[in-house]
């Protein structure tokens, strides 16, 4: 079970995504001019500020060569992990519904936050809807966005996967929604950072089942 | 505000729509400007 994750310029998380992963399995980079994820089971696009937010945040790198290549592994099946600035991305690049919008509030926000299971996808395997997860948030542009008429779908499809938990919406998330999957289930996206909740040192390691869902989910782990 | 040269303005729609903006968040004009 091999783990990618994307680095663009002005990724910042990659690194402890990486970590995260190799907890669970091998994992290695994969550079934003990358094209060949041959070998590469899953896919994790991670946080940070890729291409520093120009335009707006994930536009640019929406049209990055690895994410040609992410496509075309989305579209076969493959298991695609958004996280904040990853989420932007996959949104952009329309591999997720929705938008994240500036938070409600105009400041940037860094708290840990107290999260429900609300749907299941391929990444949240194993975790209980109605389960809490701890896992740290931080962002300027977090808010997500989407019609009426797309969320009353999203929810009646089961793909809305995660929800602030009651009183912890810390940027005005329509609908409480942290965290949306694609209608297949094998592309998720959350504003959260599963990837700094790996060890209990910590304060959580609720994160780390994200990981390990996919992880047990391979052929390798059968 | 982006400022952009095109040799083709006809372009400019689809550069907006599929490049500079996010339609489902953001709205846009296109303002020529002579030369």
């Amino acid at each position: 079970m091999v783990f990618g994750v994307l680095q663009f310029p002005g990724s910042c998380d990659e690194r402890d995504a990486l970590a995260a992963c190799e907890r669970v399995a091998e994992a290695r980079l994969i550079w934003h001019e990358e094209t060949d994820l041959d070998g590469v089971d899953a896919v994790v696009v991670p946080g940070g500020f890729s291409y520093g937010d120009y335009l707006r945040a994930g536009a640019i790198a929406r049209f990055a060569p690895a994410m040609e290549a992410v496509a075309r592994f989305a579209a076969k099946g493959g298991p695609v992990l958004g996280i904040c600035n990853g989420f932007q991305v996959l949104c952009e690049a329309g591999l997720l519904p929705g938008a994240l919008l500036p938070n409600a509030l105009l400041r940037f926000h860094f708290r840990q936050a107290e999260l429900e299971v609300a749907g299941g996808c391929d990444w949240t395997a194993g975790i209980d809807p109605g389960e809490r997860l701890s896992i740290p948030t931080k962002h300027m542009s977090g808010r997500f966005f989407a019609p009426d008429d797309e969320l009353d779908r999203l929810e009646a499809g089961g793909q809305v996967v995660l929800r602030y938990a009651s009183g912890s919406n810390p940027n005005g998330s329509l609908r409480d929604i942290a965290g949306v999957a694609n209608e297949a289930g094998n592309v998720m996206g959350l504003m959260p950072h599963p990837e700094h909740a790996v060890d209990p040192l910590t304060g959580s390691a609720d994160g780390l089942r994200l990981f390990a869902a996919v992880a047990s989910r391979s052929p390798a782990a059968a | 505000m982006v400022e952009l040269e095109a040799e083709d303005s006809e372009q400019l729609p689809d550069l907006c729509e599929k490049l500079l903006a996010n339609p489902l968040i953001e709205d846009y004009e296109i303002l020529e400007l002579s030369a």
